[in-house]
């Protein structure tokens, strides 16, 4: 069984609108306990209540204390269903309210079946385009404006309290601001295909100034390569069926069919969350990718091994 | 009801294993098959004539053609890989129209696979080195729902985006036409 | 033989250099070294006496310098052109779309022909008769890249030579006389997309040519080849640092949102500018008083304009450039962050007219997005943008910042259908060039009247393929008929008089000295339109729909003559060139739909038709 990175507990909230809900969801849970008792409580007295004397049922002043008791119940609920009422509303309050102006805004296309991840900056040259790993600052919120080309997914990231549909044709958003480092895990939320169940995503939640540097190198081009090997990859790359779907800023491989892999080295997962990244993995996924997820849009590409250990040491290299 | 019937509960299996049979091979989806490629030999002509007597058309049938899943990827593969650029939604515009019944080399899906393949001199790119075979497959299947080529059952419906045309479901058959490849004076 | 004093010679000497550096104002065109006559050519000279072109020539596309497409013959008027008849014709052999203007130089046309890109020598004293024929060879895959038809916008003539580009992208001179071949230098590669289709125009030696492939990721340039070697003097690339857009010291362009650095690749996001269109495919003008020429750039790729954000510079933008080194001294962008495929290829015209009481050097534009563009042409300064036609996409152009106004509600948006973008992609008016006539003072436009329903979808980059990323239908705009030919006055920016066509007008038009304005439509007619009031005098039908450009020229015979080549295709009348299927309504780009009835109308053709007095 293979260990993935992230925390994925909505009970182990690291952002402040996943303490809303948590704290939401402890609410009820006290009031719904407490209900739960007396309403258990009742049942069992009217259950094993002694067997009453005929001429008792009839008697008015019982009748009336039993009206009072069932009348006291029924507003007990309703003020109990108020305040829950009031409780649920508050939350939702904070939690839709309009992101503070400094938000980063990020825009994520969901598609079956992976992320595509922009971050926008008012300077268009600044913008940076990567897959499937959300890298955000601690302490600083942040909007996502959520899109899909396809069919409707869901961006769900449980312990940043986080949970919008995507659905084609329209633009939804959700924010967050994310106050515990950590790495956290995020699940498509929406039923959307054969590989919904394998479509993850990361989210890391770094100090501001690991950030900075992380989105930064994001925005640059992929390293040129060095060494014979890894340029032999860069050919390999170029020359075979990886250009019909992926980009590498800086060649010419401009498709968006599949994820971005200008900087795939620094991705701790591959294939949206499926496989650890590392070499081995990696050259699995490439050579049969409906071995591990099948329906998955990527084809079987059959390279000599040579070839395969040239294109691996290239992908390894896009930091 | 008369004794000319079957009973009713074997009615009822006869029905059910139709509807499943009917149902079966359209939904197959086969993600690790190795698919055939296009032999050359008498599957593969762009010739009506042939020497010595005539020899039939091919009658491959291919499990692409009949395969719903099949059809709806080589949709997808037709705009991602920018055919639409070309060839429209079927009507043309840099490339040929590809919803008539004119085939310049050829209709069948072994034609259509070679065509995408090689490329063709006039501008078509050879897509053979880029592409994985049963996405060409899938392809070629796509391009004969184009012209209602394809069991209704097997061929997209409605797409979710501008209807430019209707629907390959409900486009009419055209048999394709003999014989339009341009004679010589057409050359371009 | 008398003795000649030795200061009259000089004298003479003197005024033959001036005259020659003198040319461009009016309409003629002199290169500075001494013309060569083409072989066997003893029917006319190419010069007079002071050194220039003589008004019965056309040695290049535009006719002059300042893109007037006006002829000062005045043979044929308003009165006599009822007796206009056919004078001979010449089948070009090639049944594509027809975009070319012929030229004449001296007692020879000269005509380029859509893919293969033939050169026909036309003898004009032989009506007919070809001199020779030369057959460049162009690669036949080229025809795969080629948006919209093979289509080729003619050749210019200088110094006894004749240049051209073919559709994959060589640039070729040949001997003027003898047709044989001096210099080819490949520009571009058709594996990245890359075309050529445009007129070259040749300026003080050099060879201004550009490239096409806007919706198919190509990265535009115009580059200056020497006219003599043909091997490449500048580049200047229309996206990217402003070293390769050539924009240095010198570059001051009008509006200060303008003037920061490298905004070819401040405005898009990653490295989008290099596949980011901006191609050079229209028609170049030059000024030889400010010496600058003055050119367009195309649409920023892809169509989808989500995917890059910005304002795209320099696509969509006019440029003002040096001949010699090509540096920039101003550029302005018509449409910043183009949404709707509005290129800003349109021609230039260069008129020198007084704007508000005072004597100004302007540029008069009919832009794509429906606007007539009058700039300060030494600045770079909007001092008008006025619509020619119905729009509802834009809200006009704020002459504080320069910027036109977009309509939020018609942004393209993917996976949502906009409709009613009015003017459609094509524009208000596309590359077919306007004339002015000096003597109304009016500009002839020759436009359509199309809207359309956009789009947006994926766009993937695959070099080689197209990039665009947009499912587009066009149909005609308001009143149904979806052409016009409009005389339009630029100091008062009104309309004097419009005619209707079914079709959109494809053609370019042609005014001349007799008050007469010639244009074609795409159901083949060509018609005589009086310059003053739009009454149509005289019409022809051809062969096929026109989409070419008509010239006039003297003759041997000394008689004026009037060309145009008949032959539907080009963008528009894709579905007869090409035989598109209609019932897919986004063939053809979008125009199938707006052009069903086309083939009812017109078949292909490939004919020039050459028309004169008897």
């Amino acid at each position: 069984m293979i260990q993935f990175p992230g925390e994925h507990s909505a009970h182990a909230p690291a952002s402040s609108q996943a303490v809303l809900l948590d704290r939401l969801g402890e609410q009820l849970y006290g009031i719904g306990a407490v209900v739960f008792v007396l309403v258990v409580g009742a049942l069992l007295a009217a259950a094993f209540r002694p067997r009453a004397a005929a001429e008792d049922v009839e008697d008015p002043t019982r009748e009336r204390r039993m009206a009072a008791i069932v009348a006291a119940a029924a507003g007990a609920t309703v003020a109990t269903l108020i305040a829950v009422l009031f409780l649920s509303f508050g939350t939702g309050r904070e939690l839709t309210g309009t992101p503070p102006p400094d938000a980063i805004q990020i825009r994520v296309t969901g598609r079956q079946w992976f992320w595509d991840v922009e971050y926008r900056d008012s300077l268009p040259s600044r913008w940076a385009t990567t897959a499937n790993e959300i890298h955000v600052p601690v302490g600083r919120p942040v909007v996502f404006q959520l899109r899909s080309t396809d069919v409707i997914h869901g961006f769900w990231v449980p312990s940043l309290g986080v949970k919008r549909d995507m659905i084609p044709g329209q633009e939804t958003s959700v924010w967050f601001r994310a106050d515990t480092p950590g790495v956290y895990r995020g699940q498509c939320a929406e039923f959307c295909g054969y590989q919904h169940a394998k479509m993850a995503f990361t989210v890391v939640a770094e100090p501001p100034d690991r950030f900075a540097a992380w989105l930064d190198r994001q925005r640059d081009t992929a390293r040129t390569p060095t060494d014979s090997l890894t340029r032999h990859g860069q050919d390999v790359f170029l020359a075979s069926t990886c250009v019909m779907c992926h980009a590498i800023g800086g060649t010419p491989a401009g498709s968006r069919v599949g994820p971005n892999l200008t900087h795939l080295a620094g991705r701790r997962t591959i294939a949206a969350g499926t496989l650890p990244n590392t070499r081995g993995h990696l050259a699995g996924w490439i050579v049969d990718p409906q071995q591990i997820k099948p329906g998955a849009h990527m084809p079987p590409n059959a390279l000599a091994p040579g070839e395969l250990q040239a294109l691996l040491a290239y992908l390894e290299s896009l930091e | 009801m008369s004794s000319a019937f079957p009973s009713r509960p074997g009615a009822l299996v006869l029905a059910l294993a139709l509807v499943w049979g009917l149902g079966c091979e359209r939904e197959t989806r086969r993600f690790r098959e190795v698919p055939p490629t296009a032999t050359p030999g008498s599957a593969l002509r762009l010739s009506s004539i042939n020497p010595g007597p005539a020899v039939p058309d091919s009658t491959i049938r291919s499990t692409y053609a009949e395969n719903a899943y099949a059809v709806s990827e080589g949709k997808r593969l037709f705009t991602q890989f920018n055919c639409v650029g070309c060839h429209a939604q079927g009507g043309g515009a840099i490339g040929p129209p590809l919803m008539d019944d004119e085939w310049i080399y050829g209709a069948q899906l072994e034609n259509i696979f070679a065509t995408i393949v090689q490329g063709r001199p006039n501008g078509m790119p050879a897509f053979g080195t880029r592409l994985a075979t049963s996405q060409v497959w899938q392809l070629a299947a796509y391009v004969r729902s184009m012209s209602g080529l394809l069991r209704k059952d097997v061929a997209p419906g409605r797409a979710d985006a501008m209807q430019a045309k209707a629907q390959e479901q409900a486009t009419t058959e055209q048999r394709p036409e003999e014989s339009t490849t341009p004679p010589q004076a057409e050359r371009p | 033989m008398a003795r000649v004093p030795h200061v009259a010679v000089a004298a003479l000497f003197v005024a033959i250099a001036c005259s020659s550096s003198d040319a461009g104002r009016s309409r003629s065109a002199s290169v500075g070294a001494t013309a060569s006559l083409p072989e066997a050519d003893t029917s006319s000279p190419v010069r007079d006496s002071a050194g220039r072109f003589d008004a019965g020539q056309w040695v290049m596309s535009a006719g002059d310098y300042a893109n007037t497409r006006f002829s000062s013959l005045n043979e044929i008027t308003t009165e006599n052109i009822r007796g206009l008849k056919v004078a001979w014709t010449f089948s070009t052999g090639v049944l594509r779309g027809q975009e070319a203007a012929p030229i004449v130089v001296g007692s020879t046309m000269y005509l380029v022909t859509p893919f293969p890109n033939i050169l026909h020598a036309l003898d004009l004293a032989n009506p007919g008769a070809t001199r020779w024929s030369f057959k460049p060879g162009p690669l036949n895959a080229a025809q795969g890249v080629a948006c919209c038809d093979v289509v080729n916008r003619g050749a210019a003539y200088a110094d006894g030579r004749v240049f051209f580009n073919t559709l994959d992208n060589h640039t070729i001179a040949v001997d003027a006389g003898n047709g044989k071949e001096i210099w080819r230098t490949k520009l571009g590669d058709i594996h990245r997309g890359e075309t050529m289709t445009m007129a070259p125009l040749v300026v003080k030696g050099k060879v201004l040519v550009g490239n096409s492939g806007g919706e198919f990721g190509v990265r535009g340039w115009m580059t200056a080849l020497d006219a003599a070697t043909g091997r490449i003097v500048w580049r200047a690339y229309s996206t990217g640092p402003d070293a390769e857009v050539l924009l240095g010291d010198r570059f001051k362009p009008f509006y200060p949102a303008d003037r920061e650095r490298d905004l070819g690749v401040q405005s898009w996001p990653g490295d989008a500018w290099k596949v980011g269109g901006g191609n050079v495919w229209g028609f170049v003008s030059y000024d030889p008083d400010l010496d600058l020429i003055y050119y367009g750039t195309a649409n920023p790729g892809p169509w989808n304009p989500e995917v890059r954000p910005g304002d795209n510079k320099w696509t969509s933008s006019v440029f003002a450039r040096d001949p010699d080194d090509g540096q920039g001294l101003w550029a302005y962008q018509w449409s910043p962050h183009d949404l709707y495929d509005h290129d800003g290829i349109n021609e230039n015209v260069l008129l020198d007219l007084e704007w508000k009481g005072a004597p100004r050097k302007l540029l008069l534009h009919a832009e794509r997005n429906g606007y007539v563009y009058v700039l300060d042409r030494a600045t770079g300064e909007v001092l008008s943008a006025e619509p020619f036609h119905h729009i509802t996409a834009y809200r006009g152009v704020d002459l504080r910042t320069g910027r036109v106004q977009v309509v939020p509600e018609k942004e393209p948006k993917s996976g949502v259908v906009v409709r009613m973008i009015c003017p459609a992609a094509p524009g208000a008016k596309d590359w077919q060039p306007m004339s002015w006539s000096p003597r109304t003072r009016l500009l002839y436009i020759p436009h359509q009247n199309l809207c359309m329903d956009f789009e947006a979808a994926e766009a993937n980059y695959i070099a080689g393929t197209p990039y665009v990323g947009a499912n587009v239908k066009y149909y005609a705009g308001p009143g149904g008929h979806r052409g016009e030919l409009s005389a339009w006055d630029p100091l008062a920016a009104r309309e004097v008089w419009t005619i209707k066509e079914r079709f959109p007008v494809w053609s370019g038009t042609l005014a001349t000295g007799g008050d007469v304005v010639f244009y074609g439509t795409m159901d083949g007619y060509f018609k005589a339109v009086h310059a003053r009031t739009g009454a149509e005098l005289w019409r022809f039908k051809t062969g096929s729909g026109i989409i070419g450009q008509p010239i006039t020229y003297r003759g041997p015979d000394g008689k004026q003559y009037v060309a145009i080549l008949a032959g539907v295709g080009g963008w528009s009348g894709a579905i007869v060139a090409a035989g598109l299927d209609p019932r897919d309504s986004t063939a053809g780009t979008g125009f199938a739909n707006a052009m069903r009835d086309l083939p009812q109308y017109t078949t292909k053709g490939g004919t020039l038709y050459v028309f004169g007095l008897p």
